[in-house]
């Protein structure tokens, strides 16, 4: 037996300034109504809103990956977007999904696997989801047919894999904001 | 309709994956919305519509997408490119300033994201590139980062 990782929540700063909320424009203020994962305006929000429009189109985007209903269960959309957040070296993003994987799975068995390296302590679907987030977050990207193929022998459909592809896809995106434009620290 | 998102993964609309995007209207929308967002913005902070397109196939190139390539070749083809902004699309290196700045950072996000530090957005303000045009640069990058890995996710699903 190994011991459990348990992981604590991150702060994240930015590198430049954040729009401050009394000189923000209407549209500024209006893009950040939409929040990720309807949390409250924080910073990284105030960073991003610089640029209004962007912001406002990703953040409706990534909500709908990471929240519609049915299709891919949402455990399996946090185990993509931990496995991206690993390779594109985003810790903030990595802490985040990795503690709503324990959350939903009410376990930290996966998240400590990962955490301790130890892939191949993973179930045959998290092993096939986690290894096609690793290889397709390469840049370029490394998967092949032989990761669909494992993705469908462990009961995966097209319309899983679809969403599947999204959740790691979408971290491809935020891992290049939130550790290029901040850092995290501890506490 | 046939979307940018069907191009880059080169579907067609009598295929069984065209119609399986479609179970996810919210991705398939949101995904356009997004490219249109960085590439054709209303407000482009400064960073003119040829120059992200210019980038775009850069990074197209550093993800090794042909497909993708190709698509911001066809693109690029429409536009009126100075000669920096096509060596720029071509992945040249030696560049007049802020590009040469702008493709170092953008090759470095692209490829080694895990190594980005404070001091590449320094080098983004000295640059003289202000905080929208940073954040709209990051937005741009992460984009086209985010399109090739989608594209190259549904192709590999079409030929298995």
């Amino acid at each position: 037996m190994i011991s459990s990782v348990r992981l604590k929540p991150l702060n994240w700063h930015p590198y430049i300034a954040p729009v401050e909320l009394s000189e923000a424009t209407p549209e500024q203020l209006e893009a950040m109504k939409v929040t990720p994962s309807a949390k409250k305006v924080s910073e990284y929000v105030r960073t991003l809103a610089h640029d209004p429009e962007s912001y406002l189109a990703r953040t409706v985007l990534f909500n709908a990956i990471m929240y519609v209903e049915g299709g891919l269960a949402r455990p399996d959309r946090e185990l993509g977007a931990l496995g991206a957040s690993l390779v594109n070296g985003c810790k903030f993003c990595a802490v985040v999904h990795a503690r709503r994987h324990a959350e939903l799975t009410k376990s930290d068995e996966v998240v400590t696997a990962l955490y301790l390296d130890k892939p191949e302590a993973l179930g045959p679907r998290d092993a096939a989801i986690y290894s096609f987030a690793r290889r397709l977050s390469a840049a370029p990207s490394e998967a092949t047919t032989d990761d669909i193929a494992a993705l469908r022998s462990v009961g995966m459909d097209d319309c899983e894999i679809i969403d599947l592809i999204h959740a790691i896809s979408i971290f491809g995106w935020a891992n290049r904001l939130m550790h290029v434009l901040g850092h995290a620290e501890s506490g | 309709m046939i979307d940018a998102m069907d191009k880059a993964a080169g579907l067609s609309p009598d295929e069984a994956l065209f119609a399986a995007r479609r179970f996810r209207p919210e991705f398939v929308r949101g995904a356009e919305e997004c490219r249109l967002s960085v590439l054709q913005p209303a407000n482009d902070q400064g960073l003119a519509p040829n120059l992200r397109v210019a980038l775009a196939r850069r990074m197209a190139a550093l993800n090794a997408d042909p497909i993708l390539m190709a698509e911001y070749d066809v693109q690029l083809a429409q536009l009126d490119l100075t000669e920096q902004l096509l060596a720029l699309a071509q992945g040249e290196t030696d560049l007049i300033e802020p590009l040469a700045t702008i493709v170092r950072h953008v090759d470095l996000i692209t490829l080694t994201p895990k190594s980005a530090e404070a001091s590449h957005i320094a080098l983004l303000e000295k640059a003289g590139l202000n905080n929208p045009q940073i954040v709209a640069l990051s937005e741009l990058i992460a984009f086209v980062n985010f399109q090739t890995r989608v594209a190259s996710g549904l192709r590999l699903m079409r030929s298995t």
